[in-house]
């Protein structure tokens, strides 16, 4: 049965209701991200929520690539991907610098940096 | 349909999950966890069950009947709708780092699935090989790192600044009112973007990968009694029609022989198999010949094609970001070394020795 669902969706992709679930669930990761960013004092768990909210931009490029019954939605998934890892990378990076200098993850500690 | 939720319900439901998430997140005193969370995923859960109970009408505004009728999301998809929403708020909400990582990755497998349950399997797996392979381990590798050795008196306290979230309640304020409003707009919003056709995906793209079609009929045997077309010519057929192909039979013997076959019968209209025994095909006879599915273009074809003939500026791009966060990151993470007047006029020494004896 799941075989066929599979293809069935595939072949002809979404309706608008649908669609508007995807688009739901995309809004509440991004919503949680954004929750998570501002109230969490660890670095890495701030960048872990930024991670959530590309997350969540994917899954709504899906949800509307299968509505339109193109692939320009999964492209740009992968370009979101790359973007991804190359930040996860880029701000481990500065993480571990950070916490070389005061040995402490704590955004706050930083707070001189507002000027 | 104007919205497919009446926007006050709607964020109702949200400000229950609001409430909630208000009370998962960590606190320096005893906080309530986990009802907080049950009280969020309630929310959301709700919000969720009121989209579902949506129902889409028999016809449209003018009468003519609604192709999408029967639309609705598979079963699975709330399962995994709520996984999703559950465990990132266990990433927000959970003290410890390397217990939100892990529950990142729940997200990200929950994420996959809902890939899976539209029909992009390539990008399905690829998130799982990337995300939950790749970058979550570095992440899990520089929380192990940057997390200093605890001494033996307090194993099992948490630092300070894991324990208590900065302002949850602000935080939560302004999170989910951008969550109130994108979910608004788009529930009116999404009705209203161009109304597509009704139709298949990828049904004309087999004609720009002929190739398919060719393999696929040698494996089956097709060409044993007719002849095979040039690449292009094949293509110009497809583009007329993505579903039969016409080819010429050359050798009715073979043809004849080759009906007895189920995987090339199958393939062929009833009424050339009528005619065989009767003589009706000699050589030179044109027969329409079905495309199999296993020919079709399927979802991996379809990325692919996107990727490098329509989109591969974007392709180019995010190999040059990759590279430049490769040399960025090797900047950052050298480690400085200072070296003293004396060593650096040693080293110095041993450099020019160096150069001496190999000129």
């Amino acid at each position: 049965m799941t075989a066929t669902l599979l293809a069935s969706m595939g072949e002809t992709g979404i309706g608008a209701l649908t669609l508007y679930h995807y688009l739901f669930v995309s809004a509440a990761l991004f919503g949680i991200g954004v929750v998570g960013f501002l109230s969490r004092r660890n670095l890495i768990i701030m960048f872990l929520c930024t991670e959530m909210m590309f997350q969540a931009a994917g899954l709504a490029l899906i949800g509307f690539g299968k509505y339109h019954l193109n692939h320009t939605g999964e492209v740009f998934v992968i370009f979101v991907l790359t973007i991804a890892a190359a930040e996860a990378a880029l701000a481990l990076a500065l993480v571990v610098l950070l916490f070389r200098r005061k040995e402490s993850l704590d955004a706050s500690d930083w707070a001189s940096l507002r000027g | 349909m104007d919205a497919i939720v009446s926007p006050i319900l709607l964020y109702l439901c949200l400000a229950i999950a609001g409430i909630g998430s208000v009370l998962a997140l960590p606190r320096q005193k005893i906080s309530p966890q986990l009802i907080g969370g049950a009280i969020a995923v309630l929310g959301f859960g709700l919000a969720l069950v009121l989209i579902g109970l949506r129902s889409v009408p028999e016809t449209l505004s003018d009468g003519a009947a609604n192709p999408f009728a029967g639309d609705r999301p598979n079963p699975f998809f709330y399962v995994f709708a709520l996984i999703a929403i559950g465990s990132a708020l266990r990433v927000i909400s959970h003290p410890r780092p390397v217990y939100s990582a892990l529950y990142f990755i729940l997200t990200i497998l929950s994420s996959a699935s809902m890939y899976l349950l539209v029909g992009a399997e390539f990008l399905a797996f690829a998130l799982i090989i990337i995300y939950a392979g790749a970058i979550l381990i570095t992440y899990l590798f520089v929380i192990m790192l940057a997390t200093q050795a605890p001494s033996e008196d307090e194993i099992g306290e948490l630092s300070e600044y894991d324990a208590s979230a900065r302002e949850p309640l602000v935080a939560v304020l302004a999170g989910f009112l951008l969550l109130a409003v994108i979910a608004g707009q788009f529930s009116i919003g999404v009705t209203q973007v161009y109304r597509r056709e009704l139709g298949r995906a990828d049904a004309s793209l087999i004609a720009e990968i002929p190739a398919k079609v060719d393999r696929a009929f040698e494996r089956r045997g097709v060409y044993a009694g007719l002849g095979r077309m040039e690449l292009g010519e094949l293509a110009d057929g497809l583009r007329v029609n993505p579903d039969r192909v016409s080819l010429v039979v050359s050798n009715e013997a073979a043809f004849a022989q080759s009906l007895t076959d189920e995987r090339v019968s199958e393939l062929m209209p009833a009424a050339v198999i009528d005619a065989v025994p009767r003589g009706g095909i000699v050589a030179g006879s044109i027969v329409s010949v079905q495309v199999p599915n296993d020919a079709r273009a399927d979802n991996l074809d379809g990325v692919g094609w996107w990727l490098i003939a329509r989109h591969p500026m974007a392709l180019e791009i995010a190999g040059v970001v990759l590279l430049m966060a490769m040399l960025g990151a090797v900047v950052l993470a050298r480690r400085q070394v200072d070296l003293g007047e004396e060593e650096k006029i040693r080293a110095l020494r041993t450099l020019a020795d160096e150069v001496e004896r190999s000129s």
